[in-house]
């Protein structure tokens, strides 16, 4: 009897050892609210393949801290309700200390007060709004803020020789806090801007607003906004016999721009954060992509996403535990020491990243090419 | 001396090129009146008959929209000129389906019922429409992009085929309501449904008239508005706004007063843009909903009720 106690006493203790040792094993998990339905989408699936390739590469090379990592994604439907609901869910019910927050500014800055009031940090791969740099000290982003895109474009419509533009953005965070920069920077430079509003995300009818830039008679219209306003109202100028230069953003730097718009996208120029692809940072990122995808071309903004996994795997590896503290505390080094495919990602003080190259583009013969004014 | 010469010459040409820009605003307001015109004859013929506002009418002009998506598309990949009828009809089968669904089986109930009623409708059929297409802007696999320039003003096939479209629907309507027999009977019924009844006349006969005539005059100014633009599942919304406010200004059961409305409501909210920010262009028509129903809720050019 005695030793039948022994035995399952000591069943007990190894049970709970193997227990304790599982969890040594089991990975580290990250959070990642990612548009995997709803009309982001066909930018949500690159997005998660280009963390996932990170993901790959890291555990291919032991883990962090000798532990593997995994992200455990939820589905925003690509709204700010979604985003909202998903982080939520992460945060209370898989209690996961970092997060990686979801595309589209509005959406991004729906969430980044709940990660700021729980204290879990919250990075953004592709977020602009320069309004983000306020949301707090749990959050960070490995996307320039448009603070560095309004003197980007400000600059390119100087280089063009332009003194004197009309503007138009789309009305929602991005749009506003990328006009707001780009004005200031503009006016300050000595430029003028004969006229100036907001248009509306998602509408079919853009021709009032067409009429109205055209009465603004400049020989430049700078254009703030997304790849199918942008197309819908290029075309309907066309249509209008309306035909000025259109300088815009690095979001309508898309093959899909170019096709919805049809011929009216020719001669369009812009910005967009330039990346060095002959870096060897750069050449690793294209690499791993082609290890697991093959032929398929780099999803837009697949880099910053990959950037983001391995500067906060990084950050997970320095810190003295995995808990929301400690992995903050160790961002800034790993941010300055990591140049990844994307360029520098050193933050400063406001969690965005400090050094960032602007490039410009052109649609030329129906093709986005570099420009040089 | 010169420079100043120079400097009115610029200043002319300015000049010319601001009334330029509101001769074209007013065209475009023309051409979106007369589509609001379309849209508001079944919503002021349903009201003038039966005394209700279909807060459904919207998704009547969505699904006349997107029904020609359907019958463009495969399996059955008709080519525009023959999918339009069809898309029509499928708008006016939906009309007569939610009128014995829905409405029918309330007729006896308080007016705020069969109201309450259409707006739920409205859900089922704007859903039905997200299901079976998706929220994503749609647009035709053709394209009508040919323009005109009428005196400097460049203007699109799709706006003369509006304003043509409200033309040739307008006359024809008063033809049917003057001339035929069926239009007289759908006048009688508005002017005093007892009486009308007493005398024997087809009530069903004019419930299909109306409902039919309705749903397919806004369906093809769904497909007008579906081909000028983009087709939005929440399009039939904003028709039925626009619409609302065209009746209003015509006086409820007014049809020809509905085509005044529409084409008022299309140029205001289109010059409203010259002051206004274009966002804000749909304002014009909530302020004259307001307006008028605060003020003069049997329209600006009503006397009676009943279809005229």
């Amino acid at each position: 009897m005695k030793t039948l106690v022994r035995i399952s006493a000591a069943a007990v203790v190894a049970l709970g050892l193997s227990g304790a040792h599982a969890g040594a094993g089991e990975p580290l998990e990250i959070g990642a609210v990612t548009p995997l339905s709803g009309k982001l989408s066909i930018y949500g699936e690159g997005f998660q393949k280009a963390m996932l390739v990170a993901v790959n590469k890291i555990n291919a090379a032991g883990g962090v801290a000798g532990k593997k990592i995994r992200i455990l994604f939820e589905d925003n439907q690509s709204t700010s309700q979604g985003s909202v609901s998903a982080i939520q869910k992460l945060i209370n019910v898989s209690k996961v200390p970092v997060i990686f927050g979801p595309a589209a500014s509005t959406n991004f800055l729906a969430v980044c007060p709940i990660a700021q009031t729980a204290g879990v940090v919250l990075v953004a791969a592709e977020s602009a709004a320069a309004k983000i740099s306020d949301c707090g000290s749990y959050v960070y982003r490995v996307f320039p803020s448009d603070a560095l895109q309004g003197k980007g474009v400000s600059k390119l419509v100087n280089d063009l020789g332009v003194r004197k533009v009309a503007l138009t953005y789309v009305n929602n965070d991005w749009g506003v806090g990328l006009a707001d920069t780009f004005k200031r920077e503009f006016i300050a430079a000595g430029g003028e801007i004969a006229g100036e509003f907001a248009h509306d995300e998602g509408k079919a009818d853009y021709r009032a607003e067409v009429l109205r830039l055209k009465n603004y008679a400049t020989t430049h219209v700078v254009n703030l906004t997304y790849v199918k306003e942008g197309a819908t109202m290029l075309k309907q100028a066309k249509q209008a016999g309306f035909a000025p230069k259109w300088v815009m953003g690095s979001a309508t730097r898309s093959p899909k721009f170019v096709e919805l718009a049809g011929g009216a996208a020719e001669g369009v120029v812009g910005t967009f954060p330039k990346v060095a692809k002959d870096a060897a940072a750069f050449k690793a990122y294209a690499k791993a992509w082609a290890q697991a995808h093959g032929d398929a071309k780099l999803p837009i903004f697949g880099g910053y996403n990959y950037d983001m996994v391995m500067v906060v795997a990084k950050a997970i590896g320095n810190a003295s535990a995995y808990t929301a503290d400690a992995v903050r505390a160790a961002l800034a080094d790993a941010g300055k020491a990591y140049d990844g495919a994307t360029g520098n990602k050193a933050f400063d003080a406001n969690g965005d990243i400090v050094n960032a190259t602007y490039g410009a583009w052109i649609v030329k013969d129906g093709k986005i090419a570099d420009f040089k004014p | 001396m010169s420079w100043c010469l120079v400097e009115d010459g610029r200043r002319l040409a300015m000049a010319g090129g601001r009334s330029m820009y509101y001769v074209e605003l007013l065209i475009s307001g023309l051409a979106s009146g007369a589509t609001y015109a379309l849209f508001a004859v079944g919503l002021t013929m349903v009201y003038g008959t039966f005394r209700f506002i279909n807060f459904a009418h919207g998704e009547l002009i969505a699904w006349g929209a997107y029904g020609l998506l359907l019958f463009m598309l495969p399996p059955l990949s008709l080519s525009f000129a023959a999918a339009l009828a069809p898309a029509l009809a499928l708008s006016a089968i939906i009309a007569l389906g939610t009128e014995r669904i829905a409405f029918r089986p309330l007729r006896k109930k308080a007016a705020v019922t069969i109201l309450i009623a259409s707006i739920g409708a409205s859900y089922v059929l704007r859903s039905a429409l997200q299901l079976a297409f998706g929220g994503d802007l749609k647009s035709y696999p053709v394209a009508f992009e040919g323009t005109v320039d009428l005196m400097g003003v460049r203007v699109t096939h799709v706006q003369i085929a509006m304003v043509a479209a409200a033309a040739a629907s307008f006359a024809a309507l008063h033809w049917l309501l003057r001339k035929t027999r069926i239009g007289k009977y759908m006048r009688a019924f508005a002017n005093n449904p007892d009486l009308a009844a007493i005398y024997g006349l087809p009530l069903a006969a004019v419930r299909i008239a109306v409902w039919v005539l309705g749903a397919g005059l806004a369906a093809l100014g769904g497909v007008l508005v579906g081909l000028d633009s983009n087709l939005d599942p929440f399009m039939g919304l904003s028709g039925l706004i626009k619409a609302f406010a065209a009746v209003l200004i015509g006086g409820p059961g007014n049809v020809f007063g509905a085509l005044i409305g529409g084409l008022l409501i299309g140029t205001a909210e289109n010059l409203s843009t010259a002051v206004i920010s274009p966002g804000y262009k749909d304002f014009i028509a909530f302020a004259i909903i307001f307006l008028l129903l605060l003020f003069r809720p049997q329209g600006l050019f009503a006397g009676r009720t009943g279809v005229r």
